[in-house]
């Protein structure tokens, strides 16, 4: 079994770790809760060897472990899912499954040995692709399918799951739990951590939990524990933050006249036939479904991404959106989507940098001169506003912590005023509290009067935030969900079985 | 930066007094002038991870259309600018093959640095061609002095302080530095990335015709060869002055002072005797150590700013 003992780690003088204990035993699954910034991912570097501890001890099976780098942690049979995608993208499929330890056969890479290797380990993963594919072309979820794929290569005698569905839809993860209940049963011991509680209730089998750099809950078994309970503990006295539904409206007492993103006829190959949607200002509208079902594709027709190849769709303003990215923005488009670091912020620019980059930069609002001291000041406003946690508007954003990089985000969107919010998955990888203030963020967008779609892999956050959820099923709405059907499982149901439910009839 | 280059030249100043003479200082700037020019539009594209190979040979056949308009009886003011303006078409050249051609700049320009050089030699049959006669008013002109100063050093100047204030204070200089610093987030901002970069290569371009113009007036002809290996002393010039080849950060300024570094260290060899056969390797060793130290200094930054902003 994999244990440490007493683990600090301070980082300038901030203590991240103030002596932790924490053990994991071979065929169990052990979750590893708390907010961000309890130091679960401190704690976790310091497990798989990228972060040497200040003090105390690992032990593997009670001898003493000495691990530097993650290649140490490797070959000792220690592997890491992180959150943080890692892939190799311009590599193909193969190549990334075995990084640095490719069998070799008289000095060269075995490619048909990887390949014998690898399609198990696939398959039971339920990650249908073609080993020479190229990373790039992949979805997110087949993504991060493939770095578990990666780290079960490794045959791992203890594997660390950081976040691991926070891009898996709901069969994958179901699938996914599968493979690990059976990895435990091999007796591989797994460290599981996530802030999908429910995941965690259903897949493991010992829960501890984290607060302020210390064990607030140590090693009890996951079935005296529920939602509830869990969250209480990492809040501890503070007050939880909820996740309450909003009011839900009645999609019928919609005034036809009034404005409203409308969707025509909107198809795209295989991906969206034929879908009309209408979306009146200050509402929020979900779009749910399984991987390839259209909700994505039709998000990025509205943002001016791709061109449809027939159809069009209309701005509240009347217009017709101009289909290139900077079209939609220059109409009032907003494109928010949950992988920040690749399409949200500049990491090593300021936040006032970066607020500034959609109104002042992209769309040159301020006319020709740029002023850096009005920019900070704006920026400052927004920051005071949204709540956003830095030391200053100088700070580069990379510092940050993933919540606030998300509410820059937000910041600079809402520096230019937008008409249209497209979110895509907006709290990917967010601690509960700062998912709940955005998503009071967004009920301000609604009553300024804001349209708002939301694509997200949590069926829960689609049911707690949105007025309405338009399921897609096969590259058509097959239907909306509001008032007493809109609800998590029904949203599920929905998007797995593409049949509405009964009394609620399909509006196409 | 500014430091480093005024230390360098006291200390070379220190063994050899002759060094800090008006004359061979103004030299010194003159001489770098041209490089300088070339290193400010790089720092544009380095800035948003592009890269121009072709700034040696823009500078050689801009130098040479200027001569040859001149050779037809151009008046020598229409003929230089409309070498500037072919400087631009060629540096428009370069951003079509990248934009449409979807070529990766490096080997784009790799190209047209055979090309255009190729051209330059074709056209001049090899040898050089005549410019403005000294006594025209354009050659008397650029070789004029200003408070010590010769032009070209003056351009350099006005170039720098000009373009300085566009990379910091103007939506383009944002841009840019946008666009290196995350391509998808600018893009997905509203930021015209294949405009921007279209820009840039003009401006590089522009630069180019710029350079080469002040060579013809200054020197009174255009040898095809001239140029050759600038766009590497170009780039270190950039590097050395400060700007990232990861793209992101540039400093106009620090290209400049790049530039009149490196000259500083070429003629300051000079003074020491050192066999003109080892310049390229000192010259070489003088990059490694300036990079090397900001890199170093920059690491050591990092680190400390690491400290300060814990992030979990």
């Amino acid at each position: 079994m994999l244990e440490a003992q007493g683990i600090r780690k301070t980082y300038g003088g901030v203590v991240a770790l103030g002596g932790v204990d924490f053990s994991v035993r071979p065929g169990t699954v052990h979750a590893l809760l708390g907010e961000n910034g309890a130091g679960k991912s401190t704690l976790i570097k310091v497990l798989v060897g990228a972060l040497p501890p200040d003090s105390g001890v690992l032990r593997l099976d009670g001898r003493e472990l000495r691990v530097r780098t993650t290649a140490d942690a490797v070959d000792s049979g220690i592997a890491v899912v992180s959150q943080e995608l890692s892939l190799f993208p311009d590599l193909d499929v193969l190549a990334n499954l075995f990084p640095m330890r490719e069998p070799r056969r008289g000095g060269l890479v075995a490619r048909r040995r990887m390949a014998e290797k690898a399609r198990p380990v696939l398959d039971e993963l339920g990650l249908h692709v073609d080993l020479d594919q190229s990373v790039e072309e992949l979805a997110l979820e087949q993504r991060q399918l493939l770095e578990i794929a990666r780290a079960l290569c490794t045959d791992p005698r203890v594997l660390v799951l950081d976040e691991p569905t926070s891009a898996l839809h709901e069969d994958a993860t179901t699938q996914l739990h599968q493979v690990i209940r059976r990895l435990a049963a091999r007796d591989v011991a797994i460290v599981y951590v996530s802030h999908h509680l429910e995941d965690v209730l259903d897949v493991c089998d010992t829960v501890t939990i984290m607060r302020d750099g210390l064990v607030a809950v140590p090693a009890v078994p996951a079935h005296t524990l529920s939602v509830d309970r869990i969250v209480q503990h990492m809040l501890g006295d503070r007050v939880a933050a909820e996740m309450e539904a909003r009011s839900h409206i009645d999609s019928d007492a919609v005034d036809p006249g009034a404005p409203a993103l409308r969707f025509e006829d909107v198809t795209l190959g295989d991906e969206l036939r034929g879908v009309d949607l209408v979306v009146p200002a200050g509402r929020v509208v979900g779009l749910a479904g399984v991987d390839g079902a259209g909700h994505r594709a039709l998000l990025s027709v509205a943002a001016g991404v791709v061109r449809p190849d027939r159809g069009r769709v209309v701005l509240p303003d009347g217009r017709s959106l101009r289909h290139s990215i900077r079209g939609a923005i220059e109409q009032g488009v907003a494109i928010i989507s949950g992988d920040r670091k690749r399409f949200g912020v500049m990491l090593d620019k300021s936040v006032w940098d970066n607020v500034a980059q959609v109104s002042t930069v992209g769309l040159r609002r301020d006319g020709l001169l740029v002023r850096a001291g009005r920019l900070r000041d704006r920026a400052q406003l927004q920051v005071a506003s949204l709540g956003i946690k830095t030391p200053s508007v100088d700070q580069e954003v990379g510092m940050l912590s993933g919540g606030n990089q998300q509410k820059v985000v937000f910041a600079k969107w809402f520096e230019s005023d937008p008409s249209v919010l497209l979110l895509d998955d907006p709290t990917r990888g967010i601690d509960v509290g700062a998912k709940a203030e955005i998503y009071k963020l967004l009920q301000e967008q609604s009553r300024r009067g804001a349209v708002q779609l939301v694509a997200s892999s949590d069926p829960r956050e689609l049911a707690a935030i949105c007025d309405e959820v338009a399921v897609f099923h096969e590259g058509r709405i097959c239907a909306r969900l509001s008032g007493a059907h809109l609800n998590a499982h029904t949203v599920l149901e929905v998007m797995n079985t593409g049949v509405p439910p009964a009394i609620d009839p399909p509006e196409r | 930066m500014l430091a480093a280059t005024i230390a360098l030249v006291l200390l070379i100043g220190a063994f050899h007094p002759r060094f800090l003479e008006a004359g061979q200082l103004a030299s010194i700037l003159n001489n770098a002038a041209y490089i300088g020019i070339l290193a400010c539009g790089l720092a544009f594209l380095l800035a948003m991870r592009e890269l121009d190979l072709s700034v040696g040979s823009v500078y050689a056949l801009t130098a040479l259309a200027c001569a040859m308009l001149v050779q037809e009886g151009v008046n020598p003011w229409l003929a230089a600018a409309l070498a500037i303006v072919v400087g631009g078409l060629l540096g428009l050249v370069n951003a079509l093959l990248i934009q449409y051609a979807g070529l990766p700049s490096i080997v784009a320009t790799l190209a047209t640095l055979a090309m255009y050089r190729g051209l330059t030699l074709a056209l001049s049959e090899g040898t050089q061609v005549l410019g403005p006669p000294l006594e025209s008013s354009f050659a008397q002109v650029v070789s004029a002095q200003f408070l010590g100063i010769p032009v070209p050093g003056w351009t350099l100047i006005v170039v720098a302080s000009v373009l300085t204030v566009v990379l910091r204070a103007t939506p383009f200089g944002y841009r840019v530095r946008s666009i290196g610093s995350n391509p998808d987030a600018a893009a997905f901002s509203g930021i015209p990335v294949g405009k921007v970069r279209m820009q840039a290569f003009v401006l590089t371009g522009v630069l180019g015709g710029l350079a080469g113009v002040l060579t013809i007036g200054y020197l009174g002809a255009a040898d095809p060869n001239t140029g050759t290996g600038y766009e590497l002393q170009a780039i270190a010039a950039a590097v050395i002055g400060g700007t990232s080849l990861a793209g992101g950060r540039a400093t106009i300024v620090g290209a400049a002072l790049g530039a009149i570094l490196l000259g500083v260290v070429g003629s300051g060899l000079a003074y020491f005797s050192v066999p003109i056969n080892w310049n390229q390797f000192a010259l070489g060793a003088v990059i490694l150590g300036a990079v090397s130290l900001d890199s170093f200094v920059r690491r050591r930054r990092r680190q400390s700013r690491a400290a300060g902003g814990l992030r979990l």
